[in-house]
């Protein structure tokens, strides 16, 4: 090796011991704690057995100094991380998260400035529809996982099943706020055990968001009346409605605008007994309602394409309506209203005005008569993974998300829709055109979780899903009830 | 004297050695990314993930696996996958490299140009692909729209249904979604098929054709028994490379059709990570994972038997 080379390694080899040291540093800060504490005992040793009051006071003196050493030393915050699926440092104005980027750019620094010295807030942003999976993955591999992370109730069997996340039953019980939690919100984050998985923070049910110039009776009431206007809009050129109707996300279709359609038409997906059950006739009779529908061309090609590309024919008003939860608003932008105005800053504000100035109403499913229109219901909310590093930062976190100031930020921000807290509604931040249309339009109708007993979530959407895609779509001569069965007996088979 | 001979002997030992301690990190590296997943993997095939952690099952993942409707299916996708992207990227990259071998002029500004598919990532080469159809506004909606090209109604790709099967639950002919995915799998594998070719084309010794033309061979002569015994190694890299890439690939599904319109595109790579990714059932997919091997192994040592090349011809 040449002279040169030597050095060359030499310098590299110094500059890794550097990085090395350095990346100890941690290490050095607990033991100049325990350093501290030591001289802290001795000092109060010295103070114990002190005879004369100049010892005494001498003693004390020290004790103080070390005291004080000590707290400055301990003043080190400790790191809080969270798993969220935005990104503070997203500032890009047309991305799909801005507003729970915008979100988060805000309460970062408010934690930080209410915790400082204690806890600093670090967010690792993941991808909606691989957070949990990342999840789960991080606890049976044992690599570090985040204090906190956003929790939809949808997940709380999978997380469960993979011992991913803790039961927090019996530290949320203690708190104050745990009363005031909605019963439902707090049984859609309880597990099959009867744990607590997650603490609820935002009920999402699903409606249906209308443009008041294509229907200016309203949404229809009943399947008759929607066939009825379906059919005059089509003759202007408009579709009836649009949704998401394809396979794509796991069968995740399954638990939106199918489900608010089956459950109006009093169907189920689930026996109550942990078994798929499709067959019913209610089921039945909403599949062949849909099917009807596609037949007869009352929706845009794009529901079955996937990507949410859906969305754009209700943006531009081509679309007369689009069922969809309650969360909708923060995707669904920018608008353009059937007389043309349009509502065009690309944010979350898009539906809120179009709502304030009336061109868009807020409704539920219709239902055939004698039925209550059903809708889907899920939770947002917050766990605390296995493995978390600082618990009691997680604590304190959830406890300043349930506070007056904090809890509307996130219920109208990311969680978009009721807060979990009930009294929290009665606050002026919850009293804008939005909140009211969509209480009136949730009053008469009933939403839950689409899931029901169903334990492998996963699967039964995504049989569901394919079923009802291959019943109105691909194959609209397909016997239902023999589709469905097979959809059935394949779930049933593995529980 | 007995010292001399001991320093001779830790001499000899070291140098017969030395191959075995230079091999050992890459043999480290391989036991740790390779062969360790590998056992993993087939322990995994027998376990279920429970709250308390692994439970030995035996072989209910398998069965699961087998009585799973979209198991069959997606065994048929796959290999109408398989045939039509093998057939058409080495039908192609034969095509191309021979052209490009015929006219020098330009031809490092034409394998620049080749080259763009490969530097694209297959997530993006497929949402790319996939904005390209989209029903309503992709670029290719007015062809693919247009009923008097695709009568009756004109042809959405990502959401038309699949053809009446000819051969029972077989699902041929494939979709249209599963012929734009082959399409599109192979504009991104079509460089490197093309290199390789064309690197085999370069080293037919000239000695040999020019002796094949005074004996009177015409071109359809020179091609057959010249040209692709020549570089039939290099053509059977290209179809291992296909093959294996083919049945383990899963971001070109993933961007461009994910798995639909229903399950069309529901190809077994697609079903894998479905299992493990979006259900976490690392048993089953483990399970499938084992499966999809034995039959890459299979297909490998098919394609070697018929085409008889050996390493040695390699």
């Amino acid at each position: 090796m040449n002279k040169k080379l030597k050095v060359i390694f030499s310098i590299l080899l110094v500059a890794l011991f550097a990085v090395t040291v350095s990346a100890c540093g941690g290490a050095d800060d607990v033991a100049m704690v325990a350093e501290l504490e030591a001289k802290l005992a001795e000092a109060e040793a010295a103070a114990a057995a002190a005879v004369s009051a100049e010892d005494l006071e001498a003693a004390q003196a020290a004790l103080a100094d070390a005291q004080a050493a000590l707290d400055a030393a301990s003043m080190v915050e400790e790191e809080f991380l969270t798993w969220y699926q935005y990104d503070e440092t997203n500032e890009d104005p047309a991305s799909d998260e801005r507003v729970g980027n915008e979100y988060l750019r805000n309460s970062i620094p408010e934690f930080n400035a209410a915790y400082e010295g204690t806890y600093n807030w670090v967010n690792r942003p993941k991808a909606w529809d691989t957070m949990y999976q990342e999840l789960v993955a991080a606890v049976i591999a044992g690599n570090t996982v985040p204090d906190v992370i956003e929790m939809g109730s949808q997940w709380i069997p999978l997380t469960v099943k993979n011992g991913a996340v803790q039961d927090l039953r019996s530290w949320a019980e203690q708190q104050e706020w745990f009363a005031d939690l909605d019963a439902s919100a707090v049984a859609s984050c309880t597990g099959l055990d009867g744990g607590l998985y997650c603490i609820p923070v935002a009920i999402r049910p699903h409606l249906v968001y209308v443009w008041a110039d294509h229907y200016p009776d309203g949404f229809p009431d009943t399947p008759e009346e929607f066939m009825t206007e379906a059919a005059r809009l089509k003759e202007e050129g408009v579709y009836a409605w649009t949704y998401f109707g394809s396979t794509a996300y796991g069968g995740s279709g399954a638990s939106r605008m199918v489900w608010s359609l089956i459950s109006s038409f009093g169907g189920e997906y689930d026996d109550g007994d942990g078994n798929l059950y499709l067959t019913s006739p209610e089921t039945i009779a909403a599949v062949e309602f849909l099917r009807e529908t596609v037949a007869l061309g009352y929706n845009p090609e794009t529901v079955f394409a996937g990507g949410f590309l859906e969305e754009d024919s209700f943006k531009d008003a081509s679309a007369g309506a689009i069922p969809t939860g309650l969360f909708g608003y923060r995707y669904i932008n920018p608008l353009t209203a059937p007389n043309g105005t349009a509502y065009a800053k690309g944010s979350s504000d898009d539906m809120l005005d179009a709502i304030a100035a009336g061109d868009v109403i807020l409704d539920h499913m219709f239902a055939p008569e004698g039925t209550t229109p059903g809708c889907g219901n899920d939770v947002a909310g917050f766990s605390i993974p296995v493995g978390a590093r600082n618990l009691e930062a997680a604590y304190a976190y959830i406890g300043w998300l349930m506070t007056e100031e904090q809890n509307p930020k996130f219920v109208l921000g990311p969680g978009a829709g009721y807060p979990a807290l009930t009294t929290m509604l009665d606050s002026e931040e919850f009293a804008i055109p939005f909140y009211q249309e969509a209480g009136e339009a949730l009053s008469g109708s009933v939403c839950t979780p689409y899931y029901g007993t169903l334990e492998n979530r996963e699967l039964a959407a995504e049989l569901i899903m394919n079923s009802v895609y291959k019943l109105v779509k691909e194959d609209p001569t397909a016997d239902i009830f023999t589709v469905f069965s097979e959809a059935e007996a394949e779930y049933n088979a593995g529980n | 004297m007995a010292a001399a001979s001991r320093s001779e002997s830790i001499k000899l030992w070291f140098r017969k050695s030395l191959p075995f301690w230079l091999i050992m990190p890459t043999v480290i590296v391989l036991l740790i990314v390779q062969v360790y997943p590998a056992f993993y993997t087939a322990w995994l095939s027998f376990q279920e993930r429970t709250r308390e952690g692994w439970q030995y099952v035996g072989f209910e993942n398998f069965e699961r696996m087998f009585a799973a409707g979209i198991f069959e299916e997606s065994i048929g996708h796959t290999v109408n996958f398989l045939v039509g992207y093998t057939i058409i990227t080495l039908s192609l990259g034969f095509i191309i490299a021979f052209l490009l071998k015929s006219s020098g002029k330009l031809s490092g500004l034409y394998i620049t140009l080749l080259f763009i598919p490969w530097i694209i990532a297959d997530i993006i080469a497929g949402l790319v692909f996939r904005i390209l159809v989209v029903p309503e506004y992709g670029l290719f909606n007015n062809i693919l729209g247009n009923p008097n090209l695709f009568p009756p109604d004109g042809l959405s790709i990502l959401t038309a249904i699949r053809p009446t099967p000819w051969f029972g639950s077989f699902p041929f002919p494939p979709s249209p979604a599963m012929i734009y995915l082959i399409m599109a799998s192979s504009w991104r594998a079509l460089p490197f098929v093309t290199l390789l070719i064309l690197a085999a084309l370069q080293t037919i010794p000239s000695e040999v054709v020019e002796s094949a033309k005074i004996d009177g061979a015409n071109y359809l002569q020179l091609t057959r028994y010249i040209t692709v015994p020549l570089i039939l190694p290099a053509m059977v890299v290209a179809l291992f490379n296909l093959i294996l890439g083919g049945m383990n690939g899963v971001g070109m599904v993933f961007s461009l059709t994910g798995g639909g319109p229903g399950t069309t595109t529901y190809v077994l790579s697609y079903y894998l990570y479905t299992l493990g990714w979006a259900r976490l059932e690392f048993g089953q997919a483990a399970a499938l994972a084992i499966m999809i091997a034995i039959v890459n192994w299979l297909l490998i040592a098919g394609v070697l038997r018929t085409t008889r090349v050996t390493e040695r011809s390699i």
